[in-house]
């Protein structure tokens, strides 16, 4: 309130200034506060800068494009910016808000077929056209998933396959009272699910647990709100139903390996 | 003596050795990935930028090379300064801009750079000869894939376009001369190069450059210099290799961090699953092992036989390991390639026999880890007790 008060009370003293708002990491680098004096200009140490009073700290939006390009933003009036930049009556881009989605298309060939140039694209396009550096990150992201999981359905095999072969001999005993090979394999594979259900249920917290780790450290690192990690009902289906399915099929290929041989042998006679 | 035992054991259970063998060969694929890409990025940085022996760049204060659109005023007024330091030797200023280029039906827009053919550091000839008159033009292959010229060709090249009238402007007809190859380009990416005034010409920059690149005599102190041109000419910032390093680590320490998180994972994922697989393996055996101390096998000749079991697990699966993850490294390198305005030179997994020993040699002391536990408490069992027990059982 006090903040306002002053760069009221400065605009009142300075009429000429206009005012800029400029986002939270820039304040906090250079150590600028509301109603300070700024000079800007278009081109770095230009003499003929424009003095201008700070009236708003912007708080950053969480905008993936933003966080690679580690720069600060000034936010200033349209006619202002283009004064400084020595832009004319020029703007790069109009955003056009339709009376609802189904107004797009007819709106977007009016203004192409009526405007003269310049060209209209529906925002979706436009965002899909500059989300390429993302579109590259979540294939390497698929790409490490992918060796992950053959490393996982390798390790969790191997676990299976010393879980029962540890019960080599109480599986002999079970085949010698007439229990059958079917019986046997269901068991197993019912142990082995359990214990996929139990671990990927610990996975989750472990998962949930590093998510809020790695959020918490690149808000931090890059000072943007955006959500670098996410866990969704989707992804938690996923990896809980892939971990069930290794786990089935792990507990299946060793039971199978087990009550083909035959239980005396198991026995170790 | 040792080693037959321990191969005797590991071959008894083929099925489980192999398994083993397997996981620690992904586990160690994945650790060298993440060791190549851990120090590669950076290595193959160093290398492209000191690929043409240029130690410093000069760009706008504040931004790095063609990092924005800001350009250099007053070239020629900077490089009669430069020119004043007797440890600079090359100073080569570039220009980058862009230009429309209409065949058939179809406009063309690519990147262009102006800069002097004799110095450059941005560019080699693969084919023909360098742009030098003011109506040349050197193109790259995505250039002459995408629109079908030929060296000799002759084109119209437009810097302007004037969006009332839907025109281009600053139009002139170019000869191409030659193909050549953009160190710095990205995938994909259409550009061109042609001499300085051309550019400079063209864009209506007369004196203006987006950077400078400059060599310095090898025996002088390249901080030095760029301390002596940021304090001589204030408008700008002088880059040197160590300080672009810098600016990259930065921007893509995100892969970094990633890379020692994801090695951290494998390298434990491996020793994990040694050690399940020798305990297991321990357990089965307790009864043998009480027998052969019972004969007077020491407990170091125990510890031994042990330990090399998941030694000889680890580095097989270590060596196969090596080759999966060169084969990994260009999968997921060939993905990354296509990171909008990275240069394509640029490796993100840069093999060095290096990142192989320290991802052998990371492993072979988890393989030993792994063994040691299970060997120890194998070899301390009480032989009277467990001989009666595995008698009983």
């Amino acid at each position: 309130m006090l903040a306002h008060l002053a760069v009221a009370f400065l605009l009142l003293q300075s009429p000429q200034h206009r005012t800029i708002a400029i986002d939270e990491r820039l304040a906090q680098d250079a150590g600028i506060a509301i109603g300070d004096r700024l000079t800007v200009s278009a081109r770095p140490g230009a003499p003929d800068g424009d003095t201008v009073i700070v009236s708003a700290i912007l708080k950053r939006s969480a905008d993936p494009a933003e966080i690679a390009r580690s720069e600060y933003q000034v936010r200033m009036h349209l006619d202002h910016l283009q004064s400084v930049a020595s832009y004319g009556d020029r703007v790069d881009r109009f955003a056009v808000a339709t009376r609802g989605d189904s107004a797009i298309e007819s709106a977007l060939r009016d203004i192409n077929a009526a405007a003269f140039g310049f060209e209209a694209h529906r925002s979706r396009d436009i965002a899909v056209g500059t989300s390429r550096t993302f579109q590259v990150v979540s294939r390497f992201h698929k790409a490490i998933g992918v060796i992950t999981i053959v490393a996982s359905a390798i390790f969790l095999l191997c676990i299976m396959l010393l879980k029962v072969e540890e019960r080599r001999r109480d599986v002999a005993a079970l085949r010698l009272m007439g229990i059958s090979a079917t019986t046997v394999v269901k068991g197993v594979v019912a142990e082995a699910a359990l214990l996929a259900l139990v671990g990927s249920v610990l996975g989750v917290g472990v998962g949930w647990f590093a998510s809020q780790l790695i959020n918490w450290y690149y808000q931090g690192l890059y000072r943007s709100p955006l959500y670098f990690s996410l866990i969704t009902a989707e992804i938690v289906t996923f990896a809980v139903g892939l971990s069930l399915v290794l786990g089935i099929v792990a507990g299946f290929l060793a039971s199978l390996r087990l009550v083909r041989t035959p239980p005396l042998t198991l026995f170790g006679r | 003596m040792v080693v037959q035992l321990a191969w005797a054991s590991l071959r008894r259970h083929a099925t489980r050795t192999l398994l083993a063998i397997l996981g620690v060969a992904v586990a160690a694929a994945m650790l060298l990935d993440m060791v190549m890409m851990s120090t590669g990025l950076r290595e193959s940085f160093r290398e492209l930028l000191m690929s043409r022996g240029f130690q410093l760049r000069i760009a706008p204060r504040g931004t790095l090379p063609f990092d924005t659109d800001a350009t250099i005023t007053g070239v020629s007024g900077i490089v009669a300064t430069l020119r004043m330091n007797p440890d600079i030797v090359t100073i080569s200023p570039v220009l980058g801009s862009t230009i429309h280029v209409p065949i058939g039906d179809r406009t063309f827009t690519s990147a262009t750079l102006g800069a002097d053919p004799a110095i450059q550091g941005d560019y080699e000839l693969l084919s023909g000869r360098d742009p030098i008159a003011r109506d040349e033009i050197a193109v790259n292959d995505d250039f002459i894939r995408a629109t079908g010229v030929r060296i000799g060709d002759s084109m119209r090249v437009a810097t302007g376009y004037d969006p009332q009238l839907r025109t281009y402007s600053d139009s002139r007809t170019m000869v191409i001369t030659g193909r050549v190859r953009f160190l710095y380009g990205a995938a994909n990416q259409l550009a061109t190069a042609m001499n300085l005034p051309t550019v400079q010409e063209m864009a209506r920059l007369p004196d203006n450059a987006s950077l400078f690149m400059i060599k310095v005599r090898d025996d002088v102190d390249v901080e030095e210099a760029r301390a002596w041109i940021e304090a001589e000419v204030p408008r700008v910032s002088a880059l040197s290799i160590a300080t672009a390093l810098e600016q990259v680590d930065q921007r893509l320490s995100y892969f970094r961090q990633l890379a020692f998180i994801l090695g951290t994972v494998s390298l434990f994922v491996g020793f994990l699953l040694v050690t399940t697989l020798i305990t297991v393996s321990v357990n089965e055996r307790v009864g043998e092992i009480t027998v052969m101390r019972a004969l007077g096998v020491s407990k170091l000749h125990i510890v031994q036989q042990i330990v090399l079991e998941g030694v000889v697990i680890t580095l097989s699966g270590a060596i196969a390991g090596l080759g999966l993850g060169l084969v990994t490294a260009r999968y997921l390198n060939s993905i990354l390639a296509s990171f909008p305005g990275l240069p394509v030179a640029i490796d993100f997994f840069l093999f060095q026999p290096k990142a192989a020993w320290m991802s052998l040699g990371l492993l072979s002391l988890s393989g030993i880890a792994a063994g040691i536990y299970p060997a120890f408490r194998a070899a301390s069992l009480p032989i009277a007790t467990t001989l009666r027990e595995e008698a009983i059982a």
